[in-house]
């Protein structure tokens, strides 16, 4: 539309060598004005009448009336705001960038049924791009507001909202939203979750397949085993290979039940008299098959070597140490209806049993079973780290101080996924131990697990001193003790924020 | 004073003393801590040996400490006040030790040294002022009649040419505007230099800063047919400064005034920080500047939402903006704003502004009952009487405003020039929140 500015901005674009401004080419409020400047000067003359334009133009603006331009209103809020000394703490938190804090916060402002007040929203939406795990809870503490405000932005709209919008990034979205949608909705609603990957399976090409199969791998369960089993012929070697993983966490897929039968046939109970023939033990045997039929193909394609790569394992023994590794613990019970403590005691009691019980392990630790984790710790003549995690917490606490002396950074290591916090003997362990290598547990390290460690520790880092320390940590450590403070001291102000 | 952590941290002369600051508001930093009506002080145990003595004057929000940091606030200042605002309960209220009285005192007599000092003031030498002023003009119309030429040259042969110029082309001529002694011309070709000639509508921008800088050229050719106080107004656009310590004489303007904003920006190792203000009761709003060049202290601390209870002088203008603080009596958190209803009235102003003051900068607004609401792809402001202003291209707070909002009106401060407004600051729940 040709209006008096455009006019203006054309002559100045192209300059008055080419074209000049005419007085009528100003509309008519400013045309008799501008027909006043009279001079030879053509230039004189274009900015004379511009400038006239320019100060009419910013003097007269009218705002626009638009009575439609409207916006929805979030739902109004059916939970309190926190106070604005949780508030303070949280921008505390956001400001040093701390997840492991923002989690904790999250999770007490959730617990306690309060909501983040509205000002902090954008900056804990922010957030969820890159934290997909805080995504729920700060969707929960940003209440209807932080569900409304995603819808406005799109940088938020991957925000789990509704089943729609699930199932709109399942359709539409990236290779990983689509991944982390199915890998949701099959822990929650496994059944639905197969439904959408039968669904678009065949228009998938094989890397596809075999990350969509991969996201299974978080829940696997029985109602997969139709699907996976009949992925067994598929022509593709990787979607056959990932199946296969996930039918082996799977103790009622025929896989572990051919598993289950080749064990049985090998790995016997026996009787044996000692002490003269006065008393009887149960021993354990292995037992060729007796037809001489060697290990089925099935169980060969599944990865059961044949022959032992372990010297101190005969190839026998070494099949029924693998097969072991993916049979559940009650296999043993059932078979040889004993407790599970006193299965584990027969191995461990036994020669050959010692030498399988490591399989044992890692098949408690395979299909992540706390009940048979508990009686390999107390029964077992060897600790085995790999368990820890299966234990309740106090077991956790108790087993981490009694062996950290001989393993100290593999407990770490594990003590870094507890969910509870350490109790202030592991933490002062811990800390010790850290303050000698302070290369290795630097600030980052405390930033990632300063949800783990006891506001109680101030104490203990007192008691940490320079002069105690090596000659290569001295320097280090200070600042670090002096930022694991810091983080304390935020910690205890957002308990301390909620528990009031 | 109640400052909230946010308000503090508004303080920082960087990023670096926001940081360390925040590590200091730890109790376990300071040896002594404690509070009077008057002041805050605490003992910092840093690298020396003896602990740092770090003093906050709460009545006037200004910092002193013994650490050899040439930053103002240093971080120990901003720690203390921090643990302050984060745990008031630490300070007990004592009596003030003597290196907190003696610094008390000593600002007190400082000031009435000042102003002793400028009753005994040596006589100007009238003559010679007179003449130095005169050789300035005279260099200052040939960088006029220089300036004028050279925009001439552009409106002849077309600005279309001018996103191709490189960099030292603008830069040239802002050089020779300084050498003129006209550093406000220089600016002003800065700014049009900086046109950003990547947006589609450029040549508007580009146009109406080349329009500025012509009605200033014009303004002074006619100099002494203006009114005198739009002689100040171009002598102020020019670059001609101010005695301030002069302009400290004349009566100023008593009121509580609101800190509404502030905004710093950096050029050549000097800081610009630019407070928007806003009076209670005569419900005018003014810019205090505040330069601070690399290394050197800074006088004012002000942070918005603080009201501060003082006397300020305007700088002469037909439309008065900028102000002098003469003298500050105390610092309130308390804030209240009473503004404009709605945008026409926005527009009226504006109007009775630009229409005695043509090239007119930026100026602060505070309007009652905004709604943001999104309208062909771009966010607007709402009043109640159904009227749109839009708000800055890419105003990246847009969330925190909207979030705020809920769709529900909030009143608001903001900085507009031409047709675009940026929001500085809203009330909800009664607070004055920093966007």
């Amino acid at each position: 539309m040709t209006t008096p500015w455009n006019n203006i901005l054309h002559t100045a674009l192209l300059g008055t060598d080419k074209q000049s401004l005419r007085a009528e080419e100003l509309g008519e409020d400013l045309s008799p004005m501008a027909e006043q400047i009279v001079t030879s000067d053509k230039e004189e003359k274009f900015l004379q009448i511009a400038a006239l334009a320019f100060n009419y133009r910013q003097a007269g603006f009218i705002p626009q009336h638009k009575e439609s331009a409207q916006l929805s209103k979030p739902t109004p809020e059916d939970k309190p705001y926190c106070s604005p000394q949780a508030m303070q703490v949280l921008a505390d938190v956001l400001e040093e960038e701390n997840t492991a804090l923002l989690a904790l916060w999250l999770q007490l402002c959730r617990n306690s049924g309060q909501l983040a007040r509205p000002e902090i929203l954008p900056a804990l939406l922010q957030r969820c791009i890159t934290h997909k795990h805080l995504r729920e809870d700060i969707l929960t503490c940003g209440g209807q507001r932080a569900r409304w405000l995603a819808t406005l932005n799109p940088d938020w709209s991957m925000l789990p909202g509704s089943e729609d919008s699930a199932e709109q990034q399942w359709q539409t979205g990236t290779p990983e939203q689509r991944r982390d949608v199915l890998q949701q909705l099959h822990k929650s609603d496994p059944a639905r979750a197969l439904e959408w990957l039968q669904a678009t399976w065949a228009q998938e090409d094989v890397n596809s397949k075999t990350d969509l199969l991969r996201s299974l791998s978080a829940s696997p369960g029985p109602i997969d085993l139709p699907f996976l089993e009949g992925l067994s012929v598929d022509k593709s070697k990787k979607i056959r290979e990932e199946a296969t993983l996930l039918l082996k966490r799977i103790p009622a897929s025929n896989l572990i039940r051919k598993y289950s039968e080749a064990l049985q046939q090998r790995l016997k109970l026996k009787k044996e008299r000692s002490l003269l023939g006065m008393l009887s033990k149960t021993a354990l045997e292995i037992v060729p098959p007796a037809d001489g039929q060697e290990l089925s193909p099935i169980l060969v394609q599944s990865g059961i070597e044949k022959l032992s790569n372990k010297k101190e394992y005969s190839d026998e023994e070494f099949i029924c140490y693998q097969l072991m590794s993916y049979i559940p613990l009650d296999f043993y019970t059932s078979l040889w209806q004993k407790t599970p403590e006193e299965v584990v005691k027969l191995f461990n009691d036994d020669p050959l049993g010692k030498k399988l019980i490591p399989a044992l392990v890692l098949s408690t630790v395979h299909f992540a079973e706390p009940k048979h984790a508990v009686p390999l710790m107390q029964f077992s003549s060897t600790f085995y780290l790999d368990l820890l995690p299966l234990l309740q917490p106090q077991q956790q606490e108790f087993y981490s101080n009694k062996f950290f002396a001989t393993s100290p950074d593999a407990i770490i290591q594990y003590s870094t996924r507890r969910e509870t916090e350490w109790g202030l003997e592991l933490t002062e362990s811990i800390l010790r131990h850290a303050s000698k290598d302070p290369y290795r547990y630097s600030k980052i390290f405390f930033n990632k697990i300063i949800a783990l460690i006891p506001v109680g520790a101030t104490a203990v880092l007192d008691k940490i001193q320079p002069d105690t320390l090596p000659a290569g940590a001295s320097g280090n450590w200070p600042s670090i003790s002096d930022a694991i403070r810091t983080l304390l001291l935020l910690k205890t102000q957002t308990i301390q924020a909620f528990n009031k | 004073m109640d400052l909230s952590e946010e308000q503090i941290l508004t303080l920082a002369p960087d990023e670096s003393s926001k940081k360390s600051g925040k590590d200091l508001a730890n109790p376990s930093k300071w040896v002594s801590k404690a509070i009077s009506a008057r002041a805050l002080w605490g003992e910092c145990q840093g690298s020396g040996s003896k602990p740092y003595q770090t003093q906050v004057d709460l009545a006037n929000l200004a910092f002193k400490c013994s650490c050899p940091s040439r930053k103002f606030p240093c971080k120990h200042g901003l720690g203390l006040l921090l643990l302050s605002a984060r745990q008031p309960g630490l300070f007990q209220p004592s009596e003030e030790p003597l290196w907190v009285s003696d610094w008390l005192s000593k600002r007190v007599e400082k000031e009435e040294r000042r102003a002793e000092k400028k009753e005994s003031a040596k006589p100007v030498d009238e003559a010679a002022h007179a003449k130095r002023q005169q050789a300035r003009q005279q260099k200052v119309s040939d960088g006029v009649a220089e300036l004028l030429l050279w925009i001439k040259d552009m409106i002849r042969s077309g600005i279309h040419a001018l996103p191709a110029k490189a960099p030292a082309w603008w830069e040239n001529m802002a050089r020779r505007m300084v050498d003129a002694q006209a550093p406000g011309l220089a600016n002003m070709v800065r700014t049009l230099g900086n046109t950003n000639f990547y947006r589609t509508d450029w040549q508007s921008e580009c146009t109406e800063q080349l329009l500025r800088i012509y009605l200033l050229i014009s303004g002074y050719q006619y100099f002494d047919q203006q009114d005198p106080l739009l002689q100040a107004d171009i002598n102020s656009q020019l670059g001609f400064t101010i005695n301030q310590e002069e302009l400290k004489e004349a009566e100023g303007i008593l009121d509580t005034w609101l800190v509404l904003g502030k905004q710093s920006s950096e050029d050549q190792g000097i800081t610009t920080e630019r407070y928007w203000l806003f009076g209670a009761t005569t419900r005018r709003y003014a810019l205090i500047l505040q330069f601070i060049v690399r290394g050197q202290g800074a006088q004012l601390s002000l942070t918005p939402g603080l009201r501060i209870r003082a006397e300020l002088v305007f700088f002469p203008s037909t439309a008065p903006l900028r102000a002098l603080i003469k003298r500050q009596i105390q610092a309130d958190t308390n804030s209240d704003g009473q503004g404009f209803s709605n945008w026409k009235e926005v527009a009226d102003s504006t109007t009775a502004t630009v229409s005695v003051l043509p090239f007119d900068g930026p100026r602060p607004y505070i309007v009652h009952r905004l709604t943001p609401v999104l309208h062909g792809q771009q966010w607007w402001l709402k009043d109640e009487e159904q009227t749109l202003m839009p708000i800055k291209e890419n105003f990246r707070p847009i969330w925190k405003v909207l979030s705020l909002s809920g769709g529900e009106p909030l009143d608001m401060a903001l900085i507009g020039k031409d047709r675009t407004f940026e929001p500085i600051g809203v009330w909800h729940d009664r607070q004055y929140k920093i966007i």
